[in-house]
């Protein structure tokens, strides 16, 4: 117990920034609390809550990267009970998450009618804030679970696999409660029953992986090599890509092709849904650029190219690529335009938007020269935002373009400013400050 | 001749860390240097400031007589490097990735490399994700001879690799520096293998040169001297470039640094003792400058 408390301590103050985030996040929800117990309801508070909801969350971001690492490594294979708990220090932490939405919601409901002493007595009130703060708090339980196992699949598994995953999780947590809340179809039941399925799907496949892994590994592997290396074996004549990880752009096509098949069957023809989902997956690119200086240390000795020559080279790679997938974007997006009808104003605005998602977060990635700071990482919320108003305005019933076509304007704009902070930063790219994490954890000085 | 490698007052820092301070030295062909020093005294960073991966904060390293910061193209094709963690993709096999890297240079002697994976058991259709972190760095180091370099450097090469391995990286790296014109720099914590195969010797301390010249003006410079006094021990015994001293009722013993004839003749004279001198081995020197 004392080991998974320690985990769990660690999760939420692991280092200053976050242990900052997780006391002012907590402050926040506690004065909340207060306030809607002894004042009258009023809209403040409902965002006093959510930005202290949010702070808490960031705060323990440190969970599923600490998970992830863990999990991975030997030393939890060795110490006693090491997998289980951890797997409890997870749940644990999703639990606190969750936890204030279980309080404040039903808070929030005798701050806008009655007194507390007065629900209590009434058998009907006291059942009805019992039942909807036990619906709250397992539907927190739900999202935030969710939301943790994407951050892990994008933080721990940076590869085609961990980005696929990661998006399904994403477009479930987005998706799912939208359609609930919807359809009416929550319920404490429903939620529980969905908890039990999930929680211990997850805890058993994660408990007995070691044992699974070890018999895959017995299995003959040599079945699937042809398929392999059909996939990842084409290597002559693009030996800069590869090495840039940039030689085969069709498995992102495919894996942001795949979600997107399968939306269909959930989001219908709702084309700001589609939109919004369709800006997101442009904005992925940037994931993949974002590795490419950490990656162009093995390119540096091997080249006759000074630094911004390397950059050059590195953005005609990293377009190749995303170049593909950002036509493999537009070709889907004709054809759910197609399905969804979309209006020919929203088609003809809204593929520049995913050519600027695309663009902005290919500079964003190519400017992490220096591993991901403040600076970049308040440049991709902004960009995100931007990016999201722009999707606003092209998915409205009467599309203003002349709005769409200045943001548009602004957003080509701030494309071309952030190339131009990336070449700079390549021209002075410093391969011991930017090197892959397994490199930097094990190296001396 | 032009240096292989030249670098004069060589400083870096990472923000307020300085790492290495006002460093000066050259690397001739021929040249067989073991890097030595503990944990985060700046021998990766040395090495990676020689390869141009980060610019130093003060100073210049110049290889082939250009600065390695900037390094041009053909003289990069004569450099060799195998980094401490290895750079290797994973979702290739061995053939693909020898061929890759193979491409990027316009020398490569397939035939040797087709030798080394025969003699140290590298099997060219195995994924690279399959392999054992010691088959990794076998890998690692023979993409870094194929291209023939003339200044090859590797940062802890052999700390993944089996004794019968690291007996055949040794002998590879012995052939290789035969020929008196590459230079091989190379930092390694196995003191026993920069004893047999350096010709010269860099200890790094306190962010900098503890000793910098070749091994055996290394072992003649510092001894440990075991000292015979008539009687007791002298109480104070001033020994020159002292080190560590431990005494034991008639008897003294004590390492000294930049140890002469002269100097011991002096102090036999001075103090009335008897002074044996005993040679250290290179784990010996290395834990004595650092005790």
């Amino acid at each position: 117990m004392k080991a998974v408390a320690r985990l769990v301590w660690s999760y939420f103050t692991g280092s200053p920034v976050l242990r900052a985030f997780t006391l002012i996040g907590s402050t926040l929800l506690l004065i909340d609390f207060y306030l809607l117990m002894t004042q009258p309801w009023s809209d403040e508070k409902l965002w006093l809550a959510i930005v202290g909801l949010i702070l808490l969350f960031i705060g323990s971001s440190l969970m599923p990267l600490m998970f992830g690492r863990l999990a991975r490594s030997h030393s939890v294979g060795v110490l006693p009970g090491g997998r289980l708990k951890l797997l409890v220090s997870a749940y644990i932490t999703i639990l606190l998450v969750a936890l204030p939405v279980g309080v404040l919601s039903p808070a929030s409901l005798i701050s806008a009618s009655i007194s507390l002493p007065e629900i209590m007595k009434d058998p009907r009130m006291r059942g009805f804030v019992i039942e909807v703060a036990a619906l709250t708090f397992t539907s927190a339980v739900l999202f935030a679970g969710w939301m943790y196992l994407a951050m892990w699949f994008l933080t721990s598994q940076r590869n085609m696999a961990g980005l696929f995953k990661g998006l399904l999780v994403i477009m479930l947590v987005v998706f799912a409660p939208a359609q609930e809340i919807r359809d009416f179809t929550v319920s404490l039941t429903w939620n529980l029953q969905q908890l039990a399925v999930a929680w211990t799907v997850f805890g058993a496949g994660f408990l007995l992986w070691p044992r699974f892994k070890a018999a895959r590994a017995r299995r003959n592997r040599e079945r699937f090599a042809g398929l392999i290396r059909l996939f990842t074996g084409r290597a002559a004549g693009r030996e800069f890509d590869v090495l840039l990880g940039t030689s085969n752009p069709w498995l992102l096509v495919a894996a942001l092709a795949l979600p997107l098949l399968l939306m269909t069957r959930f989001v219908g023809d709702i084309p700001s849904v589609w939109l919004y989902f369709l800006t997101i997956f442009s904005a992925v690119t940037g994931a993949f650029s974002g590795q490419a200086a950490e990656r162009s240390r093995a390119l540096w000795l091997r080249g006759n190219w000074s630094r911004p020559e390397l950059f050059a080279a590195v953005e005609r790679s990293v377009w190749r690529h995303n170049a593909h997938v950002l036509g493999a974007l537009i070709l889907l997006t004709m054809g759910i335009g197609a399905y969804a009808h979309f209006p020919a104003a929203m088609l003809a605005s809204g593929l520049p938007l995913l050519m600027l998602g695309t663009m902005l977060s290919t500079y964003l990635g190519l400017m992490i020269t220096r591993g991901l700071r403040w600076l970049e990482i308040v440049c991709g919320v902004v960009v995100m935002l931007l990016l999201m108003v722009l999707a606003m305005l092209v998915a409205r019933e009467i599309v203003d373009l002349s709005a769409v076509f200045a943001l548009e304007a602004g957003l080509v704009v701030l494309a071309v400013s952030l190339r131009s902070v990336a070449r700079r930063r390549w021209t002075q790219i410093d391969w011991m400050v930017c090197r892959p994490d397994r490199a930097l954890a094990t190296r001396d000085a | 001749m032009t240096s292989t490698v030249e670098a004069s007052n060589l400083s870096k820092a990472f923000g307020d860390k300085q790492v290495l301070q006002e460093m000066s030295f050259g690397i001739a062909p021929g040249d067989v240097i073991g890097v030595l020093g503990k944990n985060g005294a700046g021998k990766t960073t040395l090495l990676e400031l020689m390869l141009g991966f980060t610019a130093p904060t003060a100073g210049v390293v110049r290889v082939f007589g250009h600065e390695s910061y900037s390094l041009p193209g053909d003289l990069k094709a004569r450099v060799g490097f195998v980094p401490q963690q290895d750079e290797l993709l994973d979702q290739l096999t061995v053939e693909s990735q020898l061929r890759v890297i193979a491409s990027f240079y316009p020398r490569w002697d397939s035939a040797l490399i087709s030798r080394l994976c025969d003699e140290w058991g590298v099997k060219r259709d195995t994924r690279i994700k399959s392999m054992s972190v010691g088959e990794r760095q076998k890998l690692s180091i023979l993409l870094a001879f194929g291209h023939q370099p003339e200044l090859l450097i590797l940062d802890e090469p052999v700390a993944s690799l089996d004794p019968i391995a690291r007996r055949q990286f040794l002998e590879q790296l012995l052939t290789i520096s035969a020929d008196g014109q590459r230079a091989i720099v190379f930092s390694s914590h196995i003191v026993s293998d920069i004893e047999r195969l350096a010709n010269r010797i860099w200890i790094l301390k306190d962010r900098k040169f503890d000793w910098q010249g070749d091994l055996d003006s290394l072992k003649e410079s510092i001894v440990r001297l075991h000292i015979r006094g008539a009687g007791a021990a002298p109480a104070e015994l001033a020994i020159p470039g002292l080190l560590n001293l431990q005494r034991d009722g008639a008897f003294a013993t004590a390492v000294v640094r930049d140890w002469t004839p002269e100097a011991q003749e002096a102090l036999e004279k001075s103090a009335s003792v008897q002074v044996e001198v005993e040679a250290l081995g290179l784990e010996e020197i290395f834990v004595e400058l650092h005790r």
